[in-house]
């Protein structure tokens, strides 16, 4: 829980300067997801708009074939990562588990979240440490990695389950998500577009804010998810 | 007690052989295998003429229009031979009381063992008095007619899913016959027409096996409904490949490119026009140079132009899609980190850090 | 109010009142009330339109190039015609023009709905008004065979041929399920066609069912189907392409030769049974000259099937435009859709309300709210109506007014306009079926001139439809073959605030569309439809629409069947789900 709490006590009497927080497979799944939803995006876009047509015979000419193929491979690994990512968490350390546990119901988290808040429009002059994510943090990455994620993947495979047809497996797992948007999956398309342009700027804020901290907030950030180490610097 | 379809063949003078012969016909025109000849012969042996009630909502007529077209079976024949279309407003040949009275002995007479076909849809706004037949709203004459049913067929987008006079802002509130009568199963025929082969094909396959045909989820006869327009586009090829036409009338458009970017809906639209075609299959839309415009789907008229193909988000507004909303909200948030970054880079190079943690969390 | 002059009519609701709701074999919902005197004959006559949609409202905010979409869907009987109305008014608002050959299909394709439409009506729609299928069990099919040879040299026509028809009649009459023929009014003494002419015309009936689906393949050819062909705003959507590569898919000899075989078998099918049932039924009933209206005074036309792409103008539109007013044939006005002072819509008697309701608007001001509201002579409830109260609102349908005169439209106005104007094509087959059927030139205005002016319409569209593929083909053959104008395809590249208007001549008559287009959307969209002119209630002036004129002093020979009203409401062709949109 991303409170104050023993380690905060000890880090603030100069006891713990580093302390290991995202072990391998973390810091794996971290950037092989990252690199997946580059790829979803990219190929995403141009499937939506399509690059200028090409001259050519359809033997060797595969442009847009490929990209839903990639984009179907990558959605794959996107749903095995997040399987792993929960396997993770039930299995891993505290940190592992934040990421999919904002404590909502306890008033301290809340204080956090509107500290940091704080901070971030420049109201008070240094932010709390957290040995993992901070409230605010904690709450983006929840609604965008967690729910946002899962809503990808359920429109995404809602999308792939009319590829691979009705009476399908993919079709009996989530052709009911097509339904859910009225039956026209023309509006699942247009709602699955909409999450790539919300994952965009959330990923855009995400990685702002983690080389802000890294400069701000005297704790490290972005080494963290490379070497699993926390490093405070005062 | 009511001659049959094979008693009257009979005393037309027709022999048992050419009767055989007729029903293989018929297999065969339904693309049935030799197995199913001698269920159609007992079923036509048997049975009286099914009585079929028509009845039209808000609604257009080119699903009347479209039936008439039917190339196999004829629509004579159909008429004639396979049904008795017993009410149809717009072919009878009896008006006024002398034509409601009709409804009236079917549904009597045939309690629960005649069809009724619905084209277009109940409004219910204003009592219903959008559309007024007999001086009464049409939502209680589908209801009544509904009751006593054995089947229910939705022809059409209008009665399916609602099609044009639902589309924003509905002003009628006409609302799909599904929604109306939701205590039994509504076979939907959906298409803006369907085409006429497919709907004479959907009432002839009940009337020849006596059941409903097997419905997808939304239901819709999975014969028809289960694959999308583009699943079996001839197009198709030049999808994969990226071959696209860019503007109408352009190289791509004479080549027979792929019409994915003109705003094509193929690719979320589910019917037989790419496989069975339209008009004893001459052509479909895309065939002939346009993009489907999904006419056979749920709300197809909201989705923004039939030109994009990013549809619009109808909760955004009207002129809203994916990428506009996109692309506006990034580039405020783009804006917003370029002044937050600013902001934090004087903060920090004032370098006013000498005040300590709040004090928190006890 | 019981009696109330107007037109030359003297209404009078006095007598026994009777109601035909639904009225059938038209398209939509359609009620008709009448008072009958002590004769039978009618003496005040009320038609309503009972359905709305609302098409005009849901066009609001729409991109203008789908407009043709969602007008197509105003009716699936006359498809098309509203497209063409509209791919025309955003043309006319954005200064876009199409190329010739874009032209040319899009004629083709109006043209092939005017055949089949007409085709459709006076088979399908109209025809049990004047033939007892019944009484063709009573045919001997040697002297229908007779009959059939002597009218034409269509091959259809042998004793065997007949008997195998009657044979199917006679089993599908003994069967006891009726199914379309149910209590129709068999045996009414209105019927005049002895048996052997009415065995010939079922069997037509079945013939043109078995025909119009082919006539409709030159829609499917172009526009990819029917019912709702495709339409493109700058032209057409099918590219032609005759022999460079994938012309296979495109328009190519192939598919030329599709609708010219098409239309060579139109034309035969015209002349060779439609025409001639026409002529032999009109001889039957020659002195049934009821149902005229007001179509010896009041008619308009706008014109259409323009020889050159692009020129709306008079010198360029095949088929008459003008209006003709208080019955004064020797002057034919032009017709300005632009012109607020001369098309105007009311709604004092329609269920919509307008701020002040005893003016007209010009539909470019145009505005659709619906108020449904009953006047205070109305029997029954507000869902179980009895009768009607014609004094207040009564009716889904508008009233438009040329320069304040309720007008006909359709075939007949067309070819009374084109007759008056001297134009060969529409006099000459008016003046010779008047001579075969030895009748005066006012015997056009009546119900059985408007049957006839729409067979000779369908004729004279079904021979247009060869001279125009001719056209196809000598601009193909000059190396012509775009098809499409995309300059201005981009609603960047459009102004801010743009008016226009696009007309044709649908099936049933003059059909304009009124765009307003405001920041690329669609401000205001108003259609004024044939079956808006005919099927028009009263104004504020309390002048009666066509319908309700053409009702006006017919006897009726049992008052409880209502043959002749539907007779004379069918020669109309009367499309209710156009009229109210
Ligand atoms: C160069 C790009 C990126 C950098 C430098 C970066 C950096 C980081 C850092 C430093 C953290 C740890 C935050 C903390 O300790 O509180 C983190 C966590 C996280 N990042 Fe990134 N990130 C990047 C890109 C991405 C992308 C593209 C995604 C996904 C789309 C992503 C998803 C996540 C998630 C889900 C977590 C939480 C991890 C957990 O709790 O296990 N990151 N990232
Ligand atoms: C971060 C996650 C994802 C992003 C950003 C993303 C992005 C996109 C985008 C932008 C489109 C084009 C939509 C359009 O304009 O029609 C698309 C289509 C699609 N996506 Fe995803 N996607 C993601 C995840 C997934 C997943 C997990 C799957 C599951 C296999 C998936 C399957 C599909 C399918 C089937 C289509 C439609 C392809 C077609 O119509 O040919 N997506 N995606
Ligand atoms: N009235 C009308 Fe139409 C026609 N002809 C349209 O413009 O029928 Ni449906
Ligand atoms: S589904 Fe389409 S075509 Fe059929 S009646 Fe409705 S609007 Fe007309
Ligand atoms: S034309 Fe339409 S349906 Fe055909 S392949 Fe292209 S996108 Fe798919
Ligand atoms: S527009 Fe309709 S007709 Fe077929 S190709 Fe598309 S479903
Ligand atoms: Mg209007």
């Amino acid at each position: 829980m991303a409170t104050i709490d023993d380690f905060e006590i000890a880090r603030r009497s100069r006891m713990v300067k580093a302390l290991y927080i995202y072990r391998p497979m973390n810091r794996l799944w971290h950037w092989v997801n990252a690199a997946t939803i580059l790829v979803l995006m990219i190929t995403g876009f141009f499937m939506g708009r399509p690059f200028p047509s090409v001259e050519g015979d359809t033997s060797v000419l595969y442009v847009m074939g490929w990209l839903r193929y990639i984009h179907f491979v990558a959605g794959w690994i996107l749903l095995v990562g997040f399987v792993l990512r929960v396997y993770l968490a039930l299995s891993g350390n505290r940190y592992a588990r934040e990421l999919f546990l904002p404590d909502v119901l306890s008033r301290e988290w809340w204080k956090g979240l509107f500290t940091e808040l704080a901070w971030y429009m420049f109201l008070i002059k240094e932010p709390p440490k957290y040995a993992g994510h901070n409230p605010l943090a904690q709450f983006l990455m929840f609604c965008f990695f967690v729910v946002g994620l899962l809503v990808m993947l359920l429109t995404g495979f809602a999308l792939f389950s009319e590829a691979v047809g009705q009476g399908s497996w993919a079709d009996h797992l989530f052709g009911w998500v097509i339904e859910l948007f009225g039956g026209n999956s023309l509006a699942v398309h247009a709602w699955h577009r909409l999450g790539m342009w919300c994952l965009i700027f959330i990923i855009l804020a995400h990685i702002y804010t983690a080389v802000r901290e890294d400069i701000m907030s005297r704790q490290s950030m972005v080494s963290t998810m490379i070497s699993g180490w926390r490093m405070f610097k005062d | 007690m009511n001659e049959t379809f094979y008693d009257v063949l009979r005393r037309q003078g027709i022999t048992r052989r050419s009767f055989m012969k007729f029903c293989s016909l018929m297999a065969a025109s339904m693309g049935l295998g030799a197995g199913a000849v001698p269920k159609i012969a007992h079923a036509l042996e048997t049975k009286p003429r099914t009585p079929v009630l028509w009845i039209h909502g808000l609604e257009c007529t080119c699903c009347t229009e479209s039936f008439i077209r039917s190339a196999h079976p004829l629509a004579k024949d159909v008429l004639l031979s396979m049904l008795s279309l017993d009410y149809d407003d717009t072919l009878m040949a009896a008006a006024g009381h002398q034509a409601e009275s009709i409804l009236d002995t079917i549904r009597e007479k045939y309690k629960g063992n005649y069809i009724l076909a619905v084209e277009g849809n109940p409004p219910l706004g204003e009592e219903g008095m959008y559309a007024i037949q007999g001086g009464r709203p049409f939502v209680d004459k589908l209801r009544e007619c509904a009751a006593d049913a054995k089947h229910i067929i939705a022809w059409g987008s209008c009665a399916s899913w609602g099609c044009v006079q639902a589309a924003r802002p509905n002003p009628t509130q006409a609302t799909p016959v599904h929604k109306v009568i939701t205590d039994r199963p509504v076979i939907k025929v959906p298409g803006c027409p369907p085409i006429a082969e497919v709907m004479t094909a959907v009432i002839t396959y009940m009337l020849t096996f006596d059941r409903a045909p097997e419905l997808d989820r939304m239901g819709r006869p999975k014969m028809f409904y289960s694959q999308r327009i583009h699943d079996k586009c001839y197009r198709r090829p030049h999808f994969d490949a990226g071959q696209y036409v860019e503007a109408w009338d352009d190289e791509g458009a004479r080549k027979g490119y792929c019409l994915y970017k003109m705003g094509c809906k193929g690719p979320t639209t589910y019917n037989a026009c790419s496989t069975t075609r339209w008009n004893e299959g001459v052509s479909f839309p895309i065939q002939s140079g346009h993009g489907c415009l999904g006419c056979s789907e749920h709300d197809f008229w909201d989705q923004g132009s039939f030109y994009n193909r990013v549809a619009n988000l109808s909760q955004f507004g009207v002129e809203a899609n994916a990428d506009t909303i996109g692309m506006t909200i990034a580039a405020g948030v783009g804006a917003g980190i370029a002044a937050h970054a600013a902001v934090s880079a004087v903060v920090r190079y004032r370098g006013k850090t000498g005040i300590d943690v709040p004090e928190h969390g006890e | 109010m019981t009696r109330h002059e107007t037109q030359g009519f003297t209404l009078d609701d006095t007598g026994r009142r009777i109601v035909v709701d639904p009225v059938t074999r038209i398209e939509g919902y359609m009620r008709v009330e009448v008072n009958v005197d002590e004769n039978n004959v009618i003496r005040n006559a009320v038609s309503t339109g009972t359905l709305w949609r609302g098409l005009e409202v849901i066009l609001k905010g729409r991109d203008p190039r789908d407009a043709w979409a969602f007008t197509q869907r105003i009716c699936g009987v006359c498809t098309g015609t509203h497209a063409l109305a509209s791919v025309r008014a955003v043309e006319n608002a954005l200064g876009i023009t199409i190329p010739d050959n874009a032209n040319i299909i899009r004629n083709l394709m109006q043209l092939c709905l005017q055949v089949h439409d007409h085709l459709v009506h006076f088979y399908h729609l109209h025809a049990l008004d004047w033939v007892d299928v019944v009484s063709a069990l009573d045919a001997d099919p040697r002297t229908t065979s007779e009959l059939a040879q002597s009218l034409s040299d269509w091959p259809l026509s042998s004793p065997g041929y007949f008997r195998d028809i009657q044979n199917r009649l006679k089993a599908f009459v003994a069967s006891g399920q009726l199914g379309l023929f149910t209590n129709g009014y068999w045996g009414n003494p209105a019927y005049r066609l002895p048996a052997d002419a009415n065995l010939m015309a079922v069997a037509h009936y079945l013939e043109a069912l078995d025909f119009q689906k082919e006539i409709v393949k030159i829609h499917t050819v172009f526009g990819g189907k029917n019912p709702h062909p495709n339409w493109l705003v700058g032209g057409v959507p099918c590219a032609i392409n005759l022999d460079g590569v994938g012309a296979v898919g495109a328009v190519n000899m192939e598919r030329l030769n599709l609708v010219k075989s098409i239309i060579e078998r139109t034309i035969e099918f015209v002349d060779k049974v439609y025409i001639p049932d026409l002529t032999a039924i009109a001889g039957f009933y020659r002195d049934w000259q009821y149902g005229g209206g007001i179509s010896s005074q009041c008619l308009l036309a706008y014109g259409d099937i323009p020889v050159r792409a692009n020129d709306y103008g008079p010198d360029s539109l095949l088929m008459p435009h003008g209006a003709i007013i208080n019955g004064d044939l020797s002057t034919v006005h032009d017709v300005d859709l632009s012109d607020p002072e001369q098309i105007q819509e009311f709604v004092s008697h329609s269920w919509y309300t307008y701020p002040d309701e005893t003016r007209g608007l010009h539909p470019w001001d145009g505005l659709t709210e619906p108020d449904f509201q009953l006047g205070p002579n109305t029997k029954g409830t507000r869902t179980k109506i009895e009768q009607i109260d014609e004094n207040a609102k009564y009716s889904w349908i508008k009233s438009p007014r040329w320069r304040g005169h309720p007008m006909e439209v359709g075939p007949l106005a067309r070819f009374v306009i084109g007759h008056v104007r001297g134009n060969p094509e529409f006099k000459e087959p008016v003046d010779r079926l008047l001579r075969t059927l030895d009748l005066p030139l006012e015997a056009i205005f009546s119900t059985l001139g408007r049957t006839a002016a729409r067979g000779l319409e369908a004729s004279w569209a079904a021979h247009k439809m060869a001279w125009f593929f001719d056209r196809l083909i000598s601009n193909l053959k000059a190396g012509d073959t775009a098809t499409a104008n995309t300059e201005r395809w981009d609603p960047a590249t459009w102004p801010d605030d743009v008016k226009g208007y696009g007309f044709t001549e649908a099936p049933r008559g003059a059909l304009g569309h009124w765009i307003h287009i405001r920041d690329r959307k669609i401000e205001n969209y108003q259609a004024v439809v044939p079956t808006t002119w005919n099927g028009s209630p009263r104004d504020p002036q309390g002048q009666i629409g066509p319908f309700e004129a053409a009702l006006m002093n017919t006897p009726l020979a049992k008052a409880d069947e209502p043959l002749e009203i539907l007779r004379t409401l069918h020669s109309f062709d009367p499309c209710l789900a156009c009229s109210s949109h």
